[in-house]
Parts: structure tokens; C-alpha cells; sequence
């Protein structure tokens, strides 16, 4: 069972990963023509600047459930690894816990402004016009993937530190 | 609260999620959870962390951070860092030392390529340690001018930290980047110098050795087909920024479209090669903007807190030299990167060191010169410093100590790059006057 909520999961940050991918493509991409209209006297797009933004937000939150699976999350580990084990273990769940609890927070505040952007009907009028929600989809389902992915370390399924990958290898 | 009290609150949490293992994006992320609670509104105004972080990360001048991460990624994953390596190594021929020289030319030519201190020093570390240990030279010598020039990437531009620090403290990104050429060349020359004087003082630390006769003609060939080619990536990027063709955030992206053609050009641009670019930009440039979304909240606090007003206050108070007070910036900062990556330092110092400096009439960019210098720097002090321990990994039978000493001469190299900065603000300040 726990396997294959963790499989789905996998997935799901992938699939995040390489709509990210796809969005700094299609972001350079996008600059290069619009530069490149600009200086041969064209006129450039007018929804650069609001697409280029928006999609700066988009990669942020599409990257972040992969970083924790993969443990791209930067932590300094040197202090915590001179502590007894027990004692470690003990910090770690906390680690998860805290981290967990802290995405919940901003999943669920991430949704209150996706829904009153949606009940407002508010529209980003920057060159083009863009539906306010667009601005917080890519908040709540990154916050809570990657609040997912910490549970999943809760779980006991991995470890986020290095100075533990032997120990729960051996385990799994 | 007094501003202190409230200072050492927020520093204080920050440090100690840290300290107990907790990721630095999340250690930010519950300083400004509790600081909301502390000193503003709790609940009912949670929402503007969320609203804040989607205000600055929608921010048009973050856009180098993802394109400078893939161009230095494609640069290493085409072969086109192999290439450039190999045409410089031809140009020295049988020079004492010449791997301690081949290091600085390299790391200095990948610095205006790549934007990452850390792929520089892997790069440099992983191509030459193990030649110069097969070729008999000290660890020191093998060491300390990777750790030196693997630091250059943070002022010469493209420099990413240069981007998420003028984004972080309000100021011009391309006037910073164009402001870290000079100095960036310059801290070369004195590595250079540095080297030539261990040399002298010790030839044995880094024995010649025959290589084989390189003619003219093929150096020239080298130069030609390997090395001048690559003059089209720096001309994409700092030329058109200086030239006003682009803007700092579009050169990047001409920067990654230059090695693009490159790596067409020499037929090396694979599907497997931009697979895996693409994946190293989600993975340094998510990790960034993760850290960096919580930096408005976080600045918001400290002012909120009274900290950063009260620590200005109390600095300022003082009778004594704008230089002390520089001084004292600097020493925080090196002390900060014993422990801290330079990502967080900025982000914890940036809010409340560039209101202190403006106040004591020092320029902005000036000041972020001395910035980036001081956390190139404190990315070789030990005990802590992130290169020392990507060097110690990659070098067998060595020791922190032994890494860290390495280092030292380069080390008094950048503070004498500082020195002559102070002394002579026209170094860091000339370029970017010259830019409309």
C-alpha cells in the first residue's frame, strides 16, 4: 500500500520535473525570438514579460517535490552527524515533521488564494490577459507534493541524510 | 522587544534550524512562520508569506539564474569545457608548473561560461588533481589553485550569486555583472603571481615534465578552431549587456544559445546532453529559488522587527571610520560562510548590510563587489567552506588541514583584491560607468 502511494508519487514529481524541464525550454526560447523580433524592427510579443514571469513561478514549484526525493535540498549535516544515533534519529523525524507540517501551512493558505482568485474572477491584464488563479495553481500542488515527499521520509521509507543512506539501505 | 532581542530571535532560529539538520529553505520558511506570529498578525496575514514569495519569484531578473545554470550545464555535458581545456593545454608546452597555470587559464575562461563555483572547482578538480598526482606534484600545489580559481565563477560574469544578490538587495544586475569583470581578471593575474612565487620558493612541488612537441602551427590551429570559438558565448552574454542589445536577463538566454551553436558546430550537442542540462537546471536553480522565496518575508520581519533599523542605528552612532564598519561586515560575512552556503548569508545579510552601506555613502555595486568577494572567500575557510569539501572528496589521502592550508596563499591573494577594491573603487566601478 505504502509502496504504491510512494510509486504514484514518484511519478507525479516527475511528471512536475519535466514540466519544468519543458518550461525553461519553451522560456529560452521565447526570449530568443522576442529579442530577436525587437532588433530586426518587428514588434516583440506583448505577453513576454507576464509569460516569462509567470513561468519563473511555474519551474520553482515544479522542481521542488523532485529536490526532496532526490535530497536537493541543501542541509548542513556536519553538526547533526556528531550526535548519537539514537538522538539523530530522533532530530530527523522531527526534520520531517516539521517540514511536513510547514507545507501543509502553505498548501492549504496557497489554496485559500487560488479559490478567492477563482471566486473573484480576477484577471492579470499585463499584454495579455491572464486568469489571476493561473498566478496560484502551481502553489498548492507543488507545497503539497512536496509536503508528500517529506511524509514519505516520515514514513520511514528513506532518509534525507547521508551520514544514514547505509543504515536504511540495509533496512529496506 | 528590543531590536536586539528581536535580531538575535530571527538569526537565532535560523541558524538553529539549521544547526538540528532542518533544509535551509525550510529553516527560512519557519522563521518567518513563527516571526509572523511574533510580530505581525498570526493567522490572518499567514497568506502574505505564500503572496510574498509569489511576488518576488514572478520577478523578470531571476531569469539568468535558470538560463546560466543550463548554459554551464550544456558547456560541461557537450564536451565543449573538454575542448577548450585541451587547446589551453597545448599553449603552455613544457612550463614549470604548468598545470598549476593550466588551472587558473581554464578556471578563469570556464568563470565566463559557467556561473557555478562549485561546477568549476568539480571540473577543474576532476580533470587535473589526478594528473598532477601522477605527475609529482604536492598536494598543495595540486590543491590550492583548483580551490582558488574554482571561486573566480562567483565574480566574473556570468556569475549567478552576482544575479540573486543585486535581485536580493534592489540593485542593477547587469552593472553588477559587468562590475566583477575587471576584478575577476585581476584576482587571476595575482593567482598567477601567487603560483609563480611558490614556485620559486619550492620547484619541486610542481616538477617539469616532457610533454609532447606541440608546432606552431597545430597551437594556432588549437587556438583557432577550439578556443576562439568560445569568444562567441562571452560576446552573447557581457557584450550584448554592454552594448544594451539585450538586457541582463535576455543575455543569458543568448548565452545559452551561443553554446548551443557551438555545440552544433562541433557536432557534440546530443539529446542525452540536453537531457541532462536540463535536469541539472531544475536541480541548482529550483533549489535556489526555494531559498530564495522566503527571502522577502524574511526581510520584511527583520524592518518590521526593528532589527535592521535598530542595528543601522547603533552602527551608525558610532564615531568611527565607514572603513571599521566595512570592515566588520566583512569579518561577519567570512564567519557566516564557516558554517552558512553563500545562498543563505545573502539572504540573511543583504536585507540589513546594503541599508548600512548606502548609509555610509559606500556605492552599491561597489559594495556587492566586496560582497561576492567575501563569500568566494569564506567558501575556502574551514571549518565549513563548501570547496573543501568538494576538494576533499576528490583528493585521496588528504586532510581538511592540509586542504584548508592549501588554500591560505590564495586566500591572502583575494583579501589583497579586496584591499586594492577599497583602495581603489575605479577597478569594480569603471565598467559598469561606462554602460548607458
Amino acid at each position: 500500500m505504502l509502496a504504491t502511494a510512494d510509486r504514484a508519487l514518484a511519478r507525479a514529481s516527475m511528471a512536475l520535473v519535466w514540466s519544468g524541464c519543458a518550461i525553461v525550454a519553451a522560456l529560452f526560447m521565447l526570449i530568443i525570438v522576442d529579442v530577436t523580433l525587437r532588433s530586426l524592427g518587428f514588434r516583440p510579443f506583448a505577453f513576454t514579460l507576464a509569460v516569462v514571469e509567470y513561468g519563473l513561478l511555474y519551474f520553482a514549484m515544479c522542481s521542488a517535490p523532485y529536490l526532496v526525493r532526490i535530497r536537493g535540498h541543501v542541509v548542513i549535516e556536519a553538526i547533526v552527524a556528531q550526535l548519537p544515533n539514537l538522538l539523530r534519529q530522533v532530530l530527523a523525524k522531527l526534520v520531517y515533521l516539521v517540514c511536513f507540517v510547514l507545507c501543509a501551512i502553505m498548501t492549504w493558505y496557497s489554496l485559500e488564494l487560488l479559490s478567492g482568485a477563482i471566486v473573484r474572477g480576477a484577471v492579470d491584464v499585463r499584454g495579455i490577459n491572464m486568469p489571476f488563479w493561473l498566478l496560484y495553481l502551481p502553489l498548492p500542488i507543488g507545497f503539497g507534493l512536496t509536503g508528500l515527499e517529506f511524509l514519505r521520509y516520515l514514513f520511514g521509507l528513506a532518509s534525507y541524510y547521508t551520514y544514514d543512506l547505509g543504515e536504511i539501505k540495509d533496512n529496506m | 522587544m528590543e531590536w536586539y532581542e528581536a535580531g538575535a530571535l530571527l538569526l537565532g532560529m535560523i541558524i538553529a534550524g539549521m544547526a538540528i539538520g532542518l533544509p535551509v529553505a525550510f529553516s527560512f520558511l519557519l522563521t518567518n512562520v513563527i516571526g509572523i506570529f511574533v510580530f505581525s498578525g498570526g493567522w490572518p496575514v499567514m497568506s502574505r508569506i505564500v503572496q510574498d514569495a509569489t511576488n518576488l519569484l514572478t520577478t523578470f531578473t531571476l531569469l539568468p539564474i535558470p538560463m546560466f545554470i543550463l548554459m554551464g550545464a550544456l558547456f560541461f555535458q557537450t564536451g565543449l569545457a573538454a575542448r577548450v581545456f585541451d587547446a589551453l593545454d597545448k599553449l603552455l608546452g613544457r612550463l614549470p608548473g604548468r598545470l598549476c597555470f593550466l588551472t587558473v587559464m581554464g578556471g578563469s575562461l570556464f568563470s565566463t561560461l559557467t556561473g557555478s563555483s562549485m561546477a568549476n572547482t568539480a571540473m577543474l578538480g576532476s580533470l587535473l588533481v589526478p594528473e598532477m598526482q601522477r605527475r609529482g606534484y604536492s598536494n598543495r600545489m595540486a590543491m590550492g589553485p583548483i580551490l582558488g580559481t574554482g571561486g573566480l565563477a562567483m565574480i566574473i560574469p556570468p556569475s549567478n550569486l552576482a544575479v540573486l544578490l543585486a535581485s536580493v538587495a534592489n540593485i542593477d544586475v547587469g552593472r553588477l555583472l559587468v562590475a566583477g569583470l575587471i576584478p575577476g581578471f585581476l584576482l587571476a593575474g595575482l593567482y598567477v603571481a601567487m603560483i609563480s612565487l611558490q614556485l620559486w620558493r619550492n620547484p619541486a612541488s610542481a616538477p617539469s615534465y616532457d610533454v609532447p612537441r606541440t608546432t606552431a602551427a597545430e597551437k594556432i590551429r588549437s587556438i583557432c578552431v577550439n578556443l576562439l570559438p568560445m569568444a562567441l558565448i562571452v560576446v552573447m552574454v557581457v557584450g550584448f549587456i554592454i552594448l544594451g542589445i539585450t538586457t541582463p536577463s535576455e543575455a543569458a538566454c543568448f548565452g545559452v544559445l551561443g553554446v548551443i551553436i557551438l555545440a552544433t558546430a562541433f557536432r557534440c550537442l546530443s539529446r542525452v546532453a540536453i537531457r541532462e542540462s536540463l535536469l541539472s537546471t531544475i536541480k541548482t536553480g529550483g533549489m535556489v529559488f526555494f531559498i530564495l522565496m522566503n527571502s522577502t518575508v524574511f526581510s520584511q520581519l527583520l524592518a518590521m522587527s526593528g532589527a535592521s533599523g535598530g542595528l543601522i542605528g547603533w552602527a551608525t552612532a558610532f564615531q568611527v571610520s565607514p572603513f571599521i564598519i566595512l570592515a566588520a561586515m566583512f569579518v561577519i560575512l567570512i564567519a557566516l560562510g564557516m558554517f552558512m552556503d553563500p545562498v543563505s548569508m545573502i539572504l540573511i545579510t543583504a536585507p540589513i548590510f546594503f541599508p548600512l552601506a548606502v548609509s555610509f555613502g559606500f556605492d552599491p555595486i561597489w559594495f556587492a563587489i566586496i560582497v561576492l568577494m567575501s563569500l568566494e572567500m569564506s567558501q575556502t575557510t574551514p571549518p565549513f567552506g563548501l570547496l573543501l569539501y568538494i576538494m576533499l572528496g576528490m583528493v585521496r589521502k588528504t586532510t581538511l588541514f592540509e586542504v584548508a592550508s592549501a588554500a591560505a596563499p590564495f586566500l591572502l591573494c583575494d583579501l589583497i583584491l579586496v584591499m586594492l577594491l577599497v583602495a581603489f573603487p575605479t577597478l569594480a566601478l569603471y565598467l559598469p560607468r561606462l554602460m548607458t
